[in-house]
């Protein structure tokens, strides 16, 4: 899966790979990633990762032209993926999951089984975007795929777990958000005090563990601290 | 040199206040925006006439009313939009470098042209950086925007070398409609119709605008689907299901979904962020050169 380089500006472009998002494409994302940042770490200003591609700012036009000329000819050697698996607890209740009762009902599932097929995947985090601390996860259940809100909500609360469209993902703080919301977790997601502010790297996986309300009310930082070995 | 802070009070400080330097870049691998000064072309300018780092902090304003008093004396600039200045209610005919003594009072009154205007101090203000940035973003900073009654620090023995030659700021390179931008990665999927309409036809700049992204009145009619997400910068044009354009801003989200028609010039962006709600802008296309 050998990309091709989009430019953009002259400081900014992009490795291309037109696929569907999967664990062997974020390898050789990995494997693009650690080449540039070790080769070319004195003239790239900033390397940004998506699900298909993998976004260069450049210190100037001609540092970019000197990667493109070397680009073509890159064979790169893929590495497996990280092993580690973060187990994540969530309230799946109709208090906390806002919108679980009308998203089971348009997909014509109980509540019970949306739960099932949430819960049942390992997913692998791919990047983080839209708010500081949120995961890009691949590995929805088809059955679980919904369009968006028309009208998102104007505060989705801190640790709302979520679907929309093909992705499912947690709101790390308050925001407006166009997902429909299944279920809460207690932990937290970024935390500018802690060096790095997250606690998963991308490439690893997560897995969703359904707690009770009770557990959920009553939840304190040594249970986060269980969770997140 | 010992370094002496002083204090500034914000006696008034009107809403969308925040204090902004070139952002930070680290932080996008974590989900972080890259933040910074909207328009960093009359920021780097303000700093420039202090002799200030290109990256010292500074105030930026989006609207009139701010009223700051300085304990220490201290030399500050303005740029960006033009607006009524006064110290200590004295009018004040050009104020690219003001010299402050102990206990004036800066206000700033009425915008006459342009939507932002940064406040920059010798030294820049003092705040506490955070992955190489002073620039105030929510779960970033404490605060995350500044507020009546919050006190500012700065350096306050700085060598005092007031410029004799005063320099004039002129808003010229703003006021034109003609905004130049990249075709976007997304580009070659839109329609030769829907290219057209972004080329030839005049938008206006939305009243929901702010520094996430400011969003165009007109429509383009869009039919393309939501793509994978993938990563967006400052400058980036969105174009949503709605047909709704988005020109995102400092404070976007480092990735995004909807199509990306466009990509402002650096340029493009400060001017963009002195365009007031109801301005009109055009699009021109630059040729990116291609690879190889």
């Amino acid at each position: 899966m050998k990309p091709t380089y989009q430019l953009i500006s002259p400081t900014l472009g992009e490795l291309v790979w037109n696929a569907d998002p999967t664990d062997e494409l974020l390898s050789i994302q990995f494997a693009y990633l650690t080449y540039i940042q070790t080769n070319f770490s004195t003239t790239l200003l900033e390397v940004r990762q998506g699900f298909t591609r993998l976004s260069l700012v450049w210190n100037n036009s001609s540092s970019q032209q000197e990667f493109i000329q070397l680009s073509g000819t890159l064979n790169l050697i893929t590495e497996p993926l990280p092993e580690k698996i973060w187990q994540v607890p969530v309230c799946y209740s109709f208090e906390f999951g806002q919108d679980l009762e009308s998203f089971a009902r348009s997909k014509s599932l109980s509540p019970e089984e949306v739960i099932q097929l949430h819960i049942q995947p390992r997913y692998r985090i791919h990047f983080f975007g839209f708010l500081p601390g949120f995961f890009y996860l691949n590995g929805l259940s088809p059955k679980l795929h919904f369009p968006r809100k028309s009208i998102p909500s104007l505060a989705v609360p801190p640790g709302s777990v979520a679907i929309g469209g093909k992705q499912t993902g947690i709101y790390p703080q308050q925001s407006p958000g166009g997902w429909h919301i299944i279920g809460r977790s207690p932990i937290p997601f970024f935390d500018r005090k802690q060096d790095p502010p997250v606690w998963a790297k991308p490439g690893e996986q997560i897995q969703f563990i359904p707690i009770n309300p009770t557990q959920l009310e009553n939840w304190s930082d040594e249970d986060t601290k269980t969770f997140l070995q | 040199m010992s370094l002496n802070l002083g204090k500034a009070q914000l006696l008034r400080c009107p809403l969308g206040t925040s204090l902004q330097d070139e952002g930070r870049v680290l932080g996008a691998n974590y989900g972080i925006p890259r933040s910074g000064a909207m328009d960093l072309h009359a920021y780097h300018w303000a700093n420039h006439l202090l002799q200030n780092s290109n990256d010292a902090v500074a105030l930026e304003m989006v609207q009139p009313g701010l009223k700051i008093k300085f304990e220490e004396p201290c030399l500050v600039s303005l740029a960006g939009a033009v607006a009524v200045v006064s110290v200590n209610q004295s009018p004040i005919s050009n104020p690219s470098i003001i010299a402050m003594g102990s206990d004036d009072i800066l206000e700033i009154g009425k915008f006459h042209n342009g939507a932002r205007l940064y406040l920059c101090i010798e030294g820049g203000f003092q705040v506490e950086k955070y992955l190489g940035s002073g620039s105030d973003f929510v779960s970033i900073t404490t605060p995350s925007k500044r507020s009546t009654g919050d006190t500012l620090y700065y350096l306050s023995n700085q060598t005092k070398t007031v410029l004799q030659a005063k320099p004039k700021w002129t808003t010229d390179w703003f006021e034109p409609e003609v905004i130049r931008t990249y075709p976007g990665p997304d580009w070659e999927l839109l329609s030769p119709t829907q290219q057209s309409q972004l080329l030839n036809q005049a938008f206006h700049i939305s009243n929901l605008s702010n520094r996430m992204g400011i969003q165009l009145d007109e429509l383009v009619v869009n039919e393309l689907e939501d793509l994978p997400t993938n990563p967006v910068f400052p400058g980036t044009v969105q174009l949503t299901p709605s047909g709704k354009m988005i020109i995102l801003m400092r404070d976007a989200g480092v990735t995004g979904g909807y199509p990306r028609i466009l990509h402002l010039s650096e340029d493009g962006q400060s001017q963009l962020a002195q365009k007031k709600v109801g301005d009109p802008i055009r699009f021109q296309l630059m040729e990116t050169i291609t690879a190889g």
